[in-house]
């Protein structure tokens, strides 16, 4: 057993798959920045609110007013280098740090898969990327290298495994498996899709989808992994993740995935499939080469296996943190985030903040849309951590307004996967004085009903 | 090595054909395709109630332009009846109409220009004596309309013949009486104008769920005149829920007072209910959600059930405010808090539940769905 591992972190593999992630990844990260763009959501999302919701610990990550373009400007423009592989490394923390922050600017555009092209950015800073199938490595031949240690490949592997088999174990409760919800309410409201729509009427439908929709995430990686099955399964990833992209909104995710999923096909397929996009680029044949590995000093090599290691660990734990909270997940949505939970809820809710003068009693009522967007206060009004500091920064507003010592109270109503909307938190509690960090919120009220499972 | 796959395959068809089979034949009735056809409910909402709605409107329109040219041509008590009960009529037909702000309505602002309310008087007044104004300014909103009509007919003046010698007087507030209707004649036009023409095909035939379709925008139109427009304009601003303090002045149709601004309000709620039920076998947001099999998971009730409850519960203490909503926001202000509290709850229903059973999107930004 240690053998054999000790044999698993000597191999060499071809550097092939690496370079395919790396142009197809940077690639896409740029057509994600230029759609955000051209839909006008920058200015939508980023410079039109007056208020926005930043994650905890990153309270200093806002949006640069008009600057704001810039940043998107460099992300696309590192995405553009990554692909080229020119300047690797310093365009792959640059793409890595420029996402980052523009995901970390605003809670109410989080989406799980911004959340996977960061963690992605990441791997590419630390992996050898950029040594193949790179302008860097044509510019500067003494570069290249075709073989590079297996681990690194694994890596992104891992990742894309991780995530599926994340998001097939979330799927693992009484809501998705027992109940076909959300694809219950989501389904029928897609019924006029050619060929297929009318189907959608049928409850069974959408339990089929459900189920099979849980199977292929569990699953998915493992067939993808053994050489007999892959191309079934591929062929499944691209039909499940198209058909996605048809039904919901979630805009770039399926074609992240069915390009990220790749990264399993063997060498030669990869190898195979840049040669062509090379003699398609260039227009020259390819003049056969000694492979050369990549051989890392053994230092780094352990620095690099650490920092991996420590990631995938923390990438394990941080979807189970929700265990120690003692309440409903879906309710409370305490530690939901960054656990690849997607598409799993179909929660609307309403929510009317009131502010009262601490010193005269006067009561007024706040209209939600002057402050924020119509997506802010979509986002807002299912979940607490987004509603407390919307409740702070009221209480900074009509202060300086001259309301003394702001009181804010919210009557919030929030329906859940098709149970009849309820109050969701506590009307008499002054969330002006509630603390916004990582415990139990105490003032959200109890759901009343028990969703099982994981 | 295909056999894997093979087994594979089989193994998940096999599930997923036994989990489905057993629970089509449990709890869940299969709906018939039919009662889920989108197209059908926007041609009954097109057909049925939007174009015959305005068709009706369009009548007490024209009767009210009528009625005021004979009054600017020959003021006298008469002439200002017959104006005022023209007024009346058309203010009431209004309030089944104010709801359709989707499309083309939509486009032009419609209700900006019939029923902003208070009326501005200062402003009206000074468009009066200036004799210059801009009806499609935003500071214009206010001055123009049903509650500007409101000032016009019932208080420049107090009594029927000082109001009557001051359009005698003033061929300037002759000439703004009748440029109001004019105006409003006009920018309704348009509006009735493209239901009868192409736009209600286009209406029909945007039949999908996200937020540009159809019925995504007459959802929120909905919802938004229930929440915004019925129960904060016509009652909840008036008794204070927002600001603390009763503003009875803030009412509809304030200088005329009386009964109407209730029966305004209440038809306005009523017209909210038949909008939501629609006509005995017709399609529908009550048909269609009750095809959906819409219901409260905890408890099993029918959604349209719950919904039509609370409708039942909202317009019994919204008509209890009578016999004069001005009279009744001071002397019996707590009885207005309830009315607004009522329609919250329905409001509620409709912008939550409804909403989200009907699977509607209400953002064009991508999201994961939570």
């Amino acid at each position: 057993m240690g053998e054999g591992l000790r044999r698993y972190f000597l191999a060499d593999t071809s550097a092939a798959p690496l370079a395919t992630f790396r142009v197809a990844f940077g690639v896409l990260v740029l057509a994600s920045v230029v759609r955000f763009w051209a839909k006008g959501w920058i200015a939508e999302l980023y410079l039109k609110p007056k208020f926005f919701f930043p994650y905890y610990g990153f309270e200093w990550v806002r949006p640069l007013g008009l600057y704001t373009y810039g940043l998107f400007v460099v992300c696309g423009l590192c995405a553009l280098l990554v692909a080229l592989g020119w300047w690797y490394r310093t365009a792959a923390l640059g793409l890595f740090l420029s996402f980052t922050y523009i995901e970390l600017m605003d809670k109410s555009t989080y989406l799980n898969h911004y959340y996977f092209v960061s963690l992605a950015a990441f791997l590419l800073v630390l992996l050898p990327a950029g040594r193949f199938f790179s302008v860097d490595a044509h510019l500067d031949p003494a570069r290249w290298r075709s073989q590079v240690p297996r681990w690194t490949v694994d890596a992104l592997r891992l990742l894309v495994g991780v995530v599926y088999c994340y998001a097939g174990l979330a799927k693992l409760n009484s809501d998705w498996l027992g109940h076909a919800m959300p694809l219950r309410i989501w389904l029928p409201a897609k019924n006029d899709l050619w060929l297929v729509g009318p189907l959608f009427n049928h409850v069974w439908v959408a339990y089929a989808f459900s189920w099979f929709g849980a199977f292929y995430d569990l699953t998915v990686p493992f067939f993808l992994l053994y050489r007999p099955t892959r191309a079934w399964a591929y062929a499944a990833v691209v039909v499940f993740h198209v058909l996605t992209a048809v039904l919901f909104p979630i805009g770039m995710f399926p074609y992240v995935m069915i390009v990220a999923a790749l990264v399993f096909f063997p060498a030669d397929a990869h190898l195979r499939a840049l040669t062509r996009l090379r003699r398609w680029v260039l227009r020259t044949p390819v003049a056969p080469r000694l492979a050369q590995p990549l051989v890392y000093a053994p230092r780094t090599k352990q620095a690099l296996l650490l920092v991996l290691g420590t990631f995938f660990v923390v990438q394990l734990l941080l979807p189970f943190r929700y265990l120690l909270y003692p309440r409903e997940l879906f309710w409370t949505e305490e530690g939901y985030r960054f656990s690849w939970r997607v598409m799993l809820m179909e929660k609307m809710g309403q929510v009317q903040f009131k502010v009262v003068d601490g010193q005269t009693g006067r009561a007024r009522l706040v209209n939600n849309d002057e402050h924020l967007s119509v997506l802010q206060e979509k986002m807002m009004s299912t979940q607490p951590d987004m509603l407390v500091q919307f409740a702070h920064y009221l209480r900074a507003y009509y202060a300086r307004r001259g309301v003394q010592q702001p009181k804010v109270y919210a009557d919030a109503y929030v329906s859940l996967n098709g149970r009849l909307g309820k109050s969701f938190i506590d009307p008499t509690v002054d969330l002006a004085q509630a603390s916004d960090d990582l415990r139990p919120k105490s003032w959200i009220l109890p759901f009343d009903d028990e969703i099982s499972g994981l | 090595m295909k056999k894997t796959v093979l087994f594979a395959l089989l193994l998940l068809f096999t599930a997923v054909g036994i989990f489905s089979c057993q629970k089509t034949t449990g709890d869940d009735a299969p709906t018939p395709d039919t009662s889920l056809d989108r197209k059908a409910l926007l041609t009954q909402w097109a057909d049925s109630l939007v174009k015959p709605g305005y068709q009706r409107f369009n009548d007490k329109l024209a009767a009210l332009k009528t009625k005021t040219t004979a009054f600017t041509a020959a003021p006298t008590t008469a002439t200002l009846v017959e104006a005022r009960q023209a007024w009346q009529a058309a203010y009431l037909e209004w309030q089944k109409v104010e709801l359709f702000e989707f499309g083309p309505a939509e486009s032009v602002s419609l209700r900006n220009h019939f029923n902003i309310y208070p009326a501005d008087v200062t402003g009206i007044n000074r468009n009066i004596t200036t004799g210059s104004y801009d009806f499609e300014v935003a500071t214009a909103i206010p001055q123009q309309g049903f509650p500007t009509l409101d000032y016009l007919l019932n208080g420049v003046a107090s009594g029927d013949a000082a109001i009557v010698q001051q359009y005698v007087s003033s061929a300037n507030h002759r000439r703004y009486l009748t440029d109001v209707v004019a105006k409003m004649d006009q920018t309704f036009g348009t509006v009735y104008g493209q239901w009868t023409g192409s736009y209600r095909d286009t209406f029909v035939n945007n039949a999908g769920t996200d937020a540009s379709s159809s019925l995504s925008r007459v959802i929120n139109a909905y919802s938004l005149y229930f929440e915004r427009y019925l129960r904060a304009g016509k009652v909840g601003i008036p008794a204070g829920t927002m600001s603390g303090t009763p503003r009875p002045e803030k009412i509809e149709a304030y200088y005329l007072k009386g009964a109407l601004p209730l029966q305004l309000a209440t038809t306005a709620h009523t017209t909210v209910q038949q909008f939501f039920n629609g006509r005995t076998g017709r399609p529908s947001l009550k048909s269609y959600l009750d095809a959906l099999g819409a219901k409260d998971s905890r408890t099993g009730q029918s959604l349209t059930s719950i919904i039509n409850t609370q409708f039942g519960v909202s317009y019994q203490q919204l008509s209890s405010l009578g016999p004069d909503l001005f009279t009744t926001i001071t002397a019996r202000n707590a009885d207005a808090v309830t009315s607004y509290n009522e329609m919250q709850k329905a409001v509620r229903l409709i912008k939550v539940d409804m909403t989200s059973a009907l699977g509607i999107t209400v953002t064009y930004v991508d999201n994961d769905g939570d």
